[in-house]
């Protein structure tokens, strides 16, 4: 089975957005491979005028905070650099056991690639010409910066949602049977670990794993 | 035998997509619809319904007029059209023409469709036979199909921009100069090429049934900036101390108009424009009507936008059919073959959704107090508002002898001209008359409440906790893995049911099913 993977369009944050879009786009890619009985709960971002939908399940909702917080240390650590966090839907299937092989292995199906670039927000400077002897209030300037840049990432966000829905109606062949009882389907996320060699080679090798992977951009 | 067992549970599935994909856009567009949701979910929140079981989304308490309507749009050849009309008092500042009834005109409201989802089954004439291997588990797949189309239009519908004004109604803090309303019908008026420049469609993927596609798009307006949609200004209120007949007040006093205090302003003008031509000051010599309506201060309910259905006790009539356009009906108690078996199943809930014993929170209908429709039938002209810490009226179901609201104005002539099958949101009715007494100054209506909008999360945690605390106690297969979570007690037999359906194979009578929603045969 080919694995389908999603590579959504990237996303310039500030540090203080990362968690909101994060939490939006993770629930959003989990509500539509939540298949189970669930009982949505909408939820409303405060930076941003997006409504976004989870499955809510508490369980759920820490797990995804979590691996958010490993993320935004890791940028604290990383800054101003482009980063990829990776949720990947897999099935269990079970193999013949071996000395050197687990008894299971999981089969990924889908992956959603997140792309974020973490920016700093510049220190607003004196703003003094040379030329003339105005002072040019740096406050004001900084803060339209940040509203027009604010506008911006929430439309981006918005694009990244349609593309999400775009991309589950599109692809739906793939995905595997239901089992009675489980309502999202088995998943990890990965985030960029501090080392940034470990990640890469994580992701190679679920690469390797998958088969050959559509790219759907 | 298998194909019709197949093509039977292809048209079950196809006919419940129809009744939920209703149920969502109507609770997310229709404020009054999803208050009264909200409302019965207070009594049963622990229970799953077998309504929520159908595509594994919960949404709680099927309405009354939902059920009308599925009774009246059960063929499923014929597309479901709803439309999400934007009722605006006064002329709009939009330069595009917009559908304008002439009895809303005359009215001084304007109607804009500003979102138009149709839902369609489309089978094309000729069908090809396919052969019995290929059919087999069609319709787990079309289900599993389903459940996702459904999850996508979900999300959507909260990032179109109807839901931000659909959000600003339901906001109980505030009254707007604007209302939504819905008109459910199986034809529709195409828009005018003004309106389709301002629209953007989009259809999502269809999915495959047995006997054809299951298709669902949208239409909408990308912006709504060109309304004027403002909250109406609330004066605050006044309490008058030595009004006519205080024990406080001299007998003799005389109370001229320019004396501080005694200012005849003070009837509750919440949420109203004064109108141009009754004067503002209203007469001193408030009468026994005045009393009369002082102890129903704190109960007073509005001539609002009540839900579009009766939450009195059913009342099952007989005699009239289910045909009814305006959603004024009451559900016919002869249900169909496939209503009696989905009802039956109804009960055989699997143990994990035991209700838990929490207590219900009282609900006050603002027609269930008896005095409240006294006050309404009394001339009373001002009473004393008070700021009332219950939820606003305006969203609280009436009580079916309030014979008021069964008075109201017909629709517009050209909504039964040119549908042929439709339903209207009473609401939309409600909205003329609530705005129409606004005006006229009459009895007091769209009263604020002291809520405040919060930008939370709109479900409580501990309803998704227990629900997911429910569902994780039953010792059911483990709900969900990731990589940091060190237990991978994942069940290896998974393949064992791999249709997750509210029917199982032999519960659902595919001969009955197919009489209720047996397909026109293909000319």
């Amino acid at each position: 089975m080919n694995c389908e993977v999603c590579q959504l369009k990237e996303l310039e944050v500030e540090h203080f957005e990362i968690r909101e879009v994060l939490r939006c786009i993770l629930h959003t890619i989990v509500f539509h491979r939540a298949l189970g009985l669930v009982r949505p709960k909408d939820v409303d971002l405060e930076l941003f005028e997006i409504t976004y939908v989870q499955c809510g399940v508490v369980e759920l909702e820490k797990k995804i905070d979590e691996k958010i917080e490993h993320f935004v240390s890791w940028v604290e650590k990383h800054p101003n650099k482009k980063s990829q966090i990776c949720i990947s839907f897999y099935e269990v299937k079970s193999k013949p056991p071996s000395w050197f092989s687990n008894k299971t292995e999981r089969l990924f199906w889908e992956q959603w690639y997140v792309n974020l670039n973490v920016t700093q927000h510049p220190k607003p400077h004196s703003g003094k010409s040379h030329h003339t002897k105005v002072v040019v209030d740096p406050g004001e300037s900084a803060s339209e910066e940040r509203g027009s840049r604010r506008v911006a990432l929430e439309v981006s966000l918005r694009e990244v949602m349609f593309q999400i829905i775009k991309f589950v109606n599109e692809k739906k062949d793939h995905v595997p049977p239901i089992s009675e009882g489980v309502i999202y389907f088995p998943h990890e996320i990965t985030v960029p670990s501090s080392s940034d060699s470990a990640f890469g080679m994580d992701m190679i090798k679920r690469m390797l794993q998958t088969g050959h992977p559509t790219m759907l951009s | 035998m298998e194909m019709d067992r197949e093509s039977g549970k292809s048209e079950q599935i196809v006919s419940q997509f129809r009744s939920k994909i209703l149920h969502v856009i109507l609770d997310s567009r229709v404020p009054s619809f999803h208050h009264h949701h909200q409302q019965q979910e207070s009594f049963s929140l622990s229970r799953v319904r077998k309504t929520d079981k159908w595509f594994n989304l919960v949404l709680g308490h099927r309405p009354a007029a939902l059920e009308n309507l599925n009774f009246s749009l059960r063929n499923l050849l014929d597309p479901v059209i709803i439309d999400i009309i934007l009722v605006q008092h006064g002329s709009s500042s939009s330069s595009v023409d917009n559908i304008c009834t002439p009895s809303a005109a005359a009215a001084g409201f304007t109607e804009t469709v500003i979102e138009r989802w149709v839902v369609q089954y489309d089978c094309p004439r000729v069908v090809a036979t396919p052969s019995g291997a290929d059919t087999s588990g069609l319709y787990k797949k079309t289900y599993r199909k389903s459940i996702i189309l459904l999850r996508s239009v979900y999300a959507q519908m909260r990032l179109l921009p109807a839901y931000r004004i659909f959000r600003q109604l339901s906001s109980l803090s505030q009254t707007y100069n604007f209302d939504l309303v819905y008109k459910v019908s199986s034809f529709c008026h195409p828009f005018t090429r003004e309106e389709e420049h301002v629209m953007k469609e989009y259809s999502f993927v269809p999915v495959e049934a047995l006997s054809g596609l299951l298709c669902v798009s949208v239409t909408y307006r990308t912006s709504l900036s060109d309304f004027n949609l403002e909250p109406l200004v609330s004066l605050p209120p006044k309490i008058i101390t030595d009004y006519v007949g205080s024990p406080t007040t001299d007998p003799m006093r005389s109370f001229p108009s320019s004396e501080k205090g005694v200012r005849a302003t003070s009837f509750p003008l919440i949420g109203v424009r004064p109108p141009s031509s009754a004067p503002l000051q209203r007469p001193h010599s408030w009468s026994s009507g005045f009393h009369r309506g002082f102890p129903f201060a704190q109960n007073q309910s509005l001539a609002g936008s009540p839900p579009a259905y009766s939450t009195s006790p059913m009342t099952y009539d007989v005699a009239s059919p289910p045909s009814d356009m305006y959603g004024n009906r009451i559900q016919n108690p002869r249900l169909s073959t496939l209503q009696q078996v989905t009802a039956r199943d109804e009960y055989q809930l699997s143990p994990p959704f035991s209700p838990s014993p929490s207590p219900s929170p009282p609900t006050y209908l603002s027609g269930a107090n008896p005095l409240l429709s006294h006050h309404r039938s009394e001339t009373a002209p001002v009473t004393i508002p008070r700021p009332i810490t219950g939820r606003s009226s305006r969203y609280l179901s009436p009580n079916s002898s309030d014979t008021s609201r069964h008075s109201l104005p017909p629709l517009s002539p050209r909504s039964s001209k040119h549908y042929a099958s439709s339903q209207e949101s009473p609401s939309g009715i409600r909205s003329y008359r609530k705005i129409e007494a606004l005006r006229a100054g009459e009895s007091p209506s769209g009263l604020s409440n002291h809520y405040s909008v919060h930008k939370v999360v709109r479900d409580s945690k501990d309803d998704s906790g227990r629900f997911s605390g429910l569902l994780s106690s039953s010792g059911s297969p483990r709900i969900g893995f990731s990589r940091s979570s060190s237990r991978l007690s994942f069940q290896d037999d998974m393949d064992d049911c791999e249709f997750s359906c509210p029917f199982d194979v032999d519960d659902v009578d595919v001969s009955d099913s197919l009489n209720q929603t047996r397909l026109h045969s293909f000319s």
